[in-house]
């Protein structure tokens, strides 16, 4: 059999996609401790977000910015 | 047709790999997994052999766990004089963090530790909480995945199930 460019690019491709594949790593249940960590919850602590949120809502007439169920108006 | 057959067996190796890269599937026969005591001794899962036993993989970061840690413990007080035992497997990488909740929590379960994970690797735990329920024989026979707080009759009725066996 004659070794071709064809042959060759054939096989780089065969061996960049099995690398490509084996570089994903599964992270396993009981490894998934740091993504629990409070410092990866974007709304940590819930009531300093519900004051913030309604003191800047008040501030800059922006009640509904974030999404509310309502009908509009703008009234909370 | 050379071409076509090194590109399709390098495609299949490749697909290969990754199916090989997924997850254990669940063994029907309980792992002879090592196992962690408190003060740095070691047990082999194979010392219980001859027991109901219910092994429950848990962690501290994880609020189910947290749930279902004081619930197992009255499971475990409630059946261990029938001869039911019940191992608590800490899976917590930072024994700190274990030892933290394990104090603000009293308890009667065998806690042992496997912060490394070699054991749930070797049942093939899907999720935490995960609780399994082994036979006289070493043979798994019920697997909990997680913990909804509502199962509490479930457990007993296998475990009186369990114990009912020769």
């Amino acid at each position: 059999m004659t070794i071709t460019f064809r042959c060759v690019c054939a096989l780089v491709l065969g061996a960049a996609t099995v690398t490509a594949v084996t570089g994903c790593a599964t992270v396993q249940p009981w490894q998934r401790g740091r993504l629990a960590d409070r410092c990866m919850i974007f709304d940590a602590d819930a009531s300093r977000v519900g004051y913030m949120t309604h003191w800047q809502e008040a501030r800059e007439g922006s009640s509904g910015g974030y999404g509310v169920q309502s009908g509009g108006c703008g009234c909370k | 047709m050379g071409r076509r057959r090194i590109v399709l067996v390098s495609g299949a190796v490749a697909l290969a790999i990754a199916v090989a890269g997924g997850r254990p599937a669940a063994a029907t026969q309980a792992p002879d997994v090592t196992l962690q005591r408190a003060d740095g001794g070691r047990i082999h899962l194979s010392d219980y052999k001859g027991k109901v036993l219910l092994v429950d993989f848990w962690a501290s970061w994880c609020t189910s766990c947290k749930t279902a840690f004081p619930a197992l413990d009255g499971l475990y007080r409630e059946y261990q004089p029938r001869g039911f035992e019940a191992l608590a497997v800490n899976l917590d990488e930072e024994r700190r963090s274990a030892d933290a909740f394990l104090a603000a929590h009293p308890h009667h379960l065998n806690v042992l530790f496997d912060p490394k994970g070699a054991s749930p690797a070797a049942f093939g735990v899907r999720g935490m909480p995960t609780s399994f329920l082994i036979d006289r024989a070493g043979t798994i026979r019920f697997t909990h995945v997680g913990y909804a707080g509502n199962v509490d009759a479930t457990y007993r009725k296998e475990i009186a199930q369990l114990l009912g066996e020769p």
